[in-house]
């Protein structure tokens, strides 16, 4: 279950773009160093346990920053934020990978990472073996000398191992092969009858009508609309001005 | 390891096998990555050795055993100078995960120490080895140098941690600290002994928190020596004060971090 009540992000960037000391020390301090950047104004959400809940914006628009607030990553500027349940992030494909390690140390590493305990981690190493289809030989392989499509399945088995109960993802099945896309797919499908909660960012829309029981478009960091998929969906076209078929 | 009742601490004890899988993570890289890794730790101040050797060693007679007086110094001022570089680089290398997963951004400055100390640990033993070799005498009080090495790790962390944070934000802070250290290395007495600097000058030495720990270092391996109250009193309260000062900026700077790594 997750709820989101009048959530403001604002991100502290370096507006003046002072990348040296030497040119901050310069400006003697008359150009401030941070500036605040708005970015969520006011969110009000609420997502169901269980619900498979697709997020549609036009970039920039905020929902990469909503998932990290969901995530835990970013902390709310105002506002307050409820996540119940273990939540599994799958924000970038293969993160926390290290090329130099294996198969077998990266699923533990990045198990950890997330926060698995001992005994998750190893259920973690299962699940990976299950889901990847990797055999025995390439999980003790570097992770350098792995394609993409092996990197990729090894990166979502590791985040989506252990049912999560709630799962956050940031457009990353476009970035797979149709065969990656297809086991992502089947395992969200998994992960929704054991009453999984899934927040499902995408540009695409087909993706987000053919998984999600209900969508919100997001633009300019508010919440514009929300309801059944295909209604946002019409709504997302007009904002991209795409003539809806 | 470090101070468990500040916040830090607590910090610390909540994220512990994180911390200590980016750790051992980080150490086998150092092995993997060049067969030289480990070796390097042990070759960098050896080499200089045997250059201040051949240079220094007829240079100060009052010193009694030059080669152990300049390797003990040396020891200690490698791992300053490899570490400090690690923790410095360590919140912007770790960009990619710091960005996509919740993992507090202290765990990895904090591996890397953890990591450079592993490292120095394991070289004791060869380090030990070659010192006998050269006449070293060593003494109960030598176990000293671990509790001295505890606070001298404060202070790098507290350091390398404030660093760290700048670096963020500004990206010459790396090149900066990499100019200054050999600065650091001459201002220091290691390769010659403290009497050489100037009595009217003995303050500005004394601003220097290196000199404070390698003349503690000094004090337990070389002279022998239990290290005076004055020499501990101080030493603790640079860490304290490093790891104060590094704590606060980070705490201060982090929420700007994500979007500068």
């Amino acid at each position: 279950m997750i709820e989101l009540k009048g959530l403001q992000v604002d991100y502290l960037v370096q507006r003046h773009g002072f990348r040296s000391i030497k040119e901050y020390l310069i400006s003697f301090g008359s150009k401030r160093l941070l500036e605040r950047k708005r970015v969520l104004h006011g969110v009000d959400l609420q997502v169901e346990r269980g619900e498979c809940f697709g997020i549609l914006g036009r970039n920039g628009s905020g929902k990469s920053t909503l998932l990290r607030v969901l995530a835990g990553i970013m902390e709310p500027s105002a506002g307050t934020v409820r996540v119940n349940g273990r939540v599994a992030p799958v924000l970038a494909l293969g993160v926390g990978l290290e090329p130099e390690l294996n198969g077998w140390e990266n699923a533990r590493l990045c198990g950890v990472l997330m926060g698995q305990d001992r005994n998750e981690v190893r259920r973690t190493m299962e699940q990976v073996r299950d889901f990847t289809g990797l055999s025995a030989e390439d999980l003790d392989m570097p992770v350098k000398r792995y394609s993409t499509g092996m990197m990729a399945r090894l990166g979502f088995a590791i985040a989506t191992a252990n049912d999560p109960d709630v799962l956050l993802i940031d457009e990353v099945l476009a970035v797979g092969d149709a065969a990656f896309q297809r086991k992502c797919y089947a395992r969200i499908d998994e992960l929704k009858a054991k009453g999984c909660t899934i927040v499902f960012v995408s540009h695409y829309l087909g993706e987000v009508q053919k998984i999600c029981d209900r969508a919100a478009c997001i633009e300019a960091g508010e919440v514009v609309q929300v309801g059944h998929p295909h209604e946002v969906g019409v709504h997302y076209h007009e904002l991209l001005g795409i003539p809806v078929e | 390891m470090l101070n468990t009742w500040s916040p830090a601490g607590r910090l610390r004890r909540a994220h512990a096998p994180v911390v200590l899988a980016v750790a051992w993570r980080n150490v086998r890289l150092r092995y993997k990555s060049s067969i030289l890794g480990f070796v390097w730790s042990l070759l960098n101040p050896l080499l200089f050795l045997l250059i201040f050797l051949f240079i220094f060693s007829r240079a100060f007679p009052q010193v009694e055993n030059y080669a152990v007086f300049a390797l003990t110094g040396l020891i200690f001022w490698s791992f300053f100078a490899t570490s400090s570089a690690h923790i410095l680089g360590s919140l912007v290398e770790s960009a990619h995960v710091l960005r996509s997963l919740a993992v507090p951004p202290i765990v990895f400055p904090l591996a890397q120490l953890l990591a450079g100390l592993f490292n120095l640990l394991l070289s004791f033993v060869p380090f030990a080895g070659i010192l006998l070799v050269f006449g070293w005498q060593p003494t109960w009080n030598s176990l000293l140098v671990l509790p001295a090495l505890l606070l001298f790790s404060v202070f790098l962390f507290g350091l390398g941690l404030l660093l760290a944070a700048l670096n963020v934000f500004f990206r010459d802070i790396g090149l900066l600290w990499g100019a200054l250290l050999p600065a650091f290395f001459y201002i220091t007495p290691i390769a010659y002994p403290p009497d050489l600097v100037p009595d009217d000058l003995a303050w500005v030495a004394g601003l220097n928190p290196l000199y404070h720990y390698i003349s503690l270092f000094r004090s337990v391996v070389y002279e022998g020596a239990m290290g005076t109250g004055a020499q501990w009193g101080l030493t603790a309260l640079i860490a304290l004060v490093a790891l104060f000062l590094g704590w606060s900026v980070h705490r201060a700077l982090r929420r700007g971090y994500i979007a500068n790594y």
